[in-house]
């Protein structure tokens, strides 16, 4: 089982990027998606609809839990819930994390559902996790070891000085990540790509690949259109597409 | 053993889920009735091996529907008792999913199960084959199982019908579970999930009380433990029990220098000013003595406001948790509050006497009805002179501490002071035979790991002072 985290500083558009690798990668592989940005915007993008998410599990717990029958099997019935608000698609699968934790004692509920999490994922040869800068998921390990940490750029120095940082707070909150890798989107021409080559070889970042500002995906954002129905031959998908089979996991 | 399946049986298929697009038939689950049920009968009641399917079988079923499921077992055998039933039932939740290709979710009335495309391309014809592995799975791993018998269910009428029996049944058994109490085990539970903020803290969750942060319960810790023994819990024999009002037990105590390293050496359940639990922080509620009036007030997390001695919950949460054993202060979860040996020790509910008005709602009825008008909210007292005022008008059982406290000897217990302190006690002119009106200087917030702040007892104390001079520092 693969693991692919994007991430990125905000309005790179790394949500876009995770869309399209779901949409690439799950034409292959059994996929699931796993939304771990508190904003929830990654199944809009890939045209499906999210109706719970695993903060409300986790805080309809705190509700229910003194309700539950005495001899309750809590990790049997966090199983049923999480089974309950994934929504399948045909090609892939998709899970919003939702909201962080409120006042209250969450250990307990946490430690059983990384146990579920993790036993959830075993079933899928790819996971994506399209996470904030803040990595918060990963800090509070609901989502385990990461094979691939993708952070999406734009087309600013602050966009990889963020990728920087997110390198330096897997470290510290001792993630294990075998490769990361900078992707940098929105790009507008060849003096962009040569800057951003420039700055990520100064910073010590692998840059993987660069993928061309896309009027049509502009106009899909702009009308909320899911990513879904990007053609394959606009130049977006074409560059996601080429990353994808550099990543070398399918 | 295999070899008469036409699917795979292992362990390792445990945790398996089957796909919506992989899935040939869904029984039960959020659409559909499901139930699963576990009977110990008489052996003339079963017979072994057989099996018996009411409704649709499985080539008769539409690929991608959903339809109603219920899976009965009859048992027998000389060592089962009726007690066992809810056992063996549990394990149901663990046979099944061995099968490759078949997946379950959950138990009782709550199952979500798939049967995979694969499985029915592989050969699956009937829910026979799924029975009979089910059952062989059974008596392979639990021998004093001497007959099995299996009925499956899958007509919508006749599932409605024996699930309302089986609720029946459910219901029964957690009568009996909320039954169990402290005298009818050998075994508590330790819990140290919390040891990461508080190394010396230990969670001893029993019958009569649960888990502080209100997630665990004896039951779920009973699980815990089996299923990773080298977890976060595990058991704690009960020992001798040294003393049955306030709760201590010699296998506690010796538990708890063991895991404290050294720090404790004794804990008693039921108490509060005794020995008392400690607690990481995640306690749910938090109970605090009143000095002025001799009684115990709670506050929860929710409420934002000061309490009647002046602090809110975020203050006291420091002097509370931290895994110390602070006199004075108790963490605990909310269903303590109904347990029978509710601080027990201490007279139960006869101390109590503040708490918010969210609060008190949410468990008025496990307060004693001749204590529910007696207990102040906070529309009754804010501070700690409504609240004497308040417990005189409605007489409650501390009322009568105060007066005995006139004639009883002084003593007076100081620890050690903070450097900072902070407000002064303020302090009124005495007249002979009155009661000293102090209030407590406020707790300095706790800084680092040691709690901070002056803890100054006083008990049984007759103070008489002529006259005090406050002056400036020049």
């Amino acid at each position: 089982m693969t693991t692919i985290v994007v991430s990125g500083k905000g309005g790179t558009g790394k949500t876009n990027v995770a869309a399209l690798i779901v949409r690439i990668i799950s034409e292959r592989k059994v996929t699931l998606a796993i939304d771990a940005d508190p904003d929830t915007n990654l199944a809009g993008a890939l045209g499906a609809s999210i109706r719970k998410t695993v903060g409300d599990i986790r805080e309809g717990f705190l509700d229910e839990k003194d309700k539950l029958p005495p001899e309750t099997d809590k990790q049997a019935h966090f199983e049923y819930r999480l089974m309950g608000i994934i929504e399948e698609g045909d090609r892939f699968d998709i899970l919003a994390m939702g909201r962080p934790e409120g006042p209250g004692c969450y250990c307990y509920v946490n430690n059983v559902l990384r146990a579920i999490i993790e036993r959830l994922e075993g079933n899928y040869e790819v996971v994506v996790i399209d996470t904030e800068a803040g990595l918060e998921h990963l800090s509070r390990r609901t989502v385990r070891d990461i094979d691939i940490l993708l952070v999406v750029t734009d087309t600013s120095r602050r966009g990889l000085e963020t990728a920087d940082r997110i390198r330096k707070l897997a470290n510290e909150l001792n993630i294990r990540v075998k490769q990361i890798y900078v992707v940098a989107n929105k790009v507008r021409d060849e003096k962009d790509r040569e800057k951003l080559k420039n700055m990520a070889e100064e910073m010590g970042l692998e840059l993987i690949g660069f993928i061309p500002f896309d009027e049509e995906l502009a106009e899909l954002d702009l009308d909320g259109k899911p990513l879904t129905q990007l053609k394959d031959s606009s130049p977006a998908f074409k560059a996601v597409k080429e990353i994808v089979e550099r990543l070398n996991i399918m | 053993m295999a070899e008469e399946f036409p699917f795979d049986i292992s362990p390792m298929y445990e945790g398996e889920r089957v796909r919506k697009g992989d899935m040939y038939v869904e029984l039960g689950g959020p659409n559909r009735d499901g139930f699963e049920l576990v009977q110990v009968v008489d052996p003339d009641e079963v017979e072994d091996g057989k099996f018996t399917l009411i409704g649709p079988d499985i080539l008769d079923m539409k690929e991608g529907e959903a339809y109603p499921y219920g899976m009965i077992y009859k048992v027998a055998g000389e060592k089962l008792e009726k007690d066992l039933e809810a056992v063996l039932e549990r394990r149901h939740h663990e046979f099944q999913p061995y099968m490759q290709g078949y997946m379950h979710l959950n138990q009782r009335y709550d199952i979500w199960v798939r049967i995979s495309k694969d499985m029915v391309k592989k050969g699956l014809k009937s829910f026979e084959q799924i029975a009979k592995a089910t059952m062989m799975l059974y008596k392979n791993e639990l021998p004093f199982i001497e007959k099995m018998e299996a009925i499956y269910i899958t007509d919508e009428e006749k599932v409605k019908e024996e699930l309302a029996k089986a609720m029946e049944i459910y219901k029964a058994r957690d009568e009996r579970a909320r039954a169990i109490h402290d005298e009818d085990v050998d075994v508590f539970y330790g819990c140290t999930l919390c040891q990461a903020f508080a190394p010396t803290s230990v969670c001893v969750v029993t019958p009569d009380r649960p888990s502080l942060c209100g997630a665990m319960t004896w039951f779920d810790c009973r699980a815990a433990a089996k299923v990773d023994p080298e977890g976060p819990n595990f058991p704690i024999e009960k020992g001798e029990c040294l003393d049955e009002l306030k709760g201590e037990y010699s296998g506690v105590n010796e538990k708890a220098v063991e895991l404290s390293g050294g720090e404790y050496d004794r804990i008693m359940l039921y108490t509060f000013m005794e020995y008392p639990h400690t607690s990481c922080g995640c306690f749910e509620v938090i109970g605090f003595y009143m000095p002025e009036v001799q009684g115990i007030g709670w506050v929860d997390r929710n409420y934002p406001a000061a309490t009647p001695n002046g602090l809110p919950f975020s203050s006291m949460a420091g002097q509370a948790g931290g895994g110390k054993q602070t006199l004075g202060f108790l963490g605990i979860g909310i269903q303590y509050f109904y347990s029978p040996k509710f601080l027990q020790g201490e007279g139960g509910w006869t101390t109590t006497c503040w708490m918010p008005k969210a609060l008190k709602e949410r468990v008025l009825d496990a307060i004693p009805e001749d204590m529910r008008d007696k207990i102040a909210t906070e529309e009754d007292a804010t501070d700690i002179e409504q609240l004497r005022e308040f417990l005189k008008r409605v007489n409650h059982p501390v009322v009568s501490k105060w007066a005995a406290e006139e004639e009883a000897e002084e003593e007076a217990v100081a620890e050690e002071a903070a450097p900072e302190a902070a407000a002064m006690p303020q302090m009124q002119m005495l007249q002979p035979g009155m009661m000293p009106q102090m209030q407590l200087p406020a707790f300095a917030p706790p800084s680092g790991g040691a709690a901070g702040g002056i803890k100054l007892i006083l008990k049984n104390a007759n103070i008489r002072v002529e006259k005090i001079v406050l002056k400036k520092k020049e």
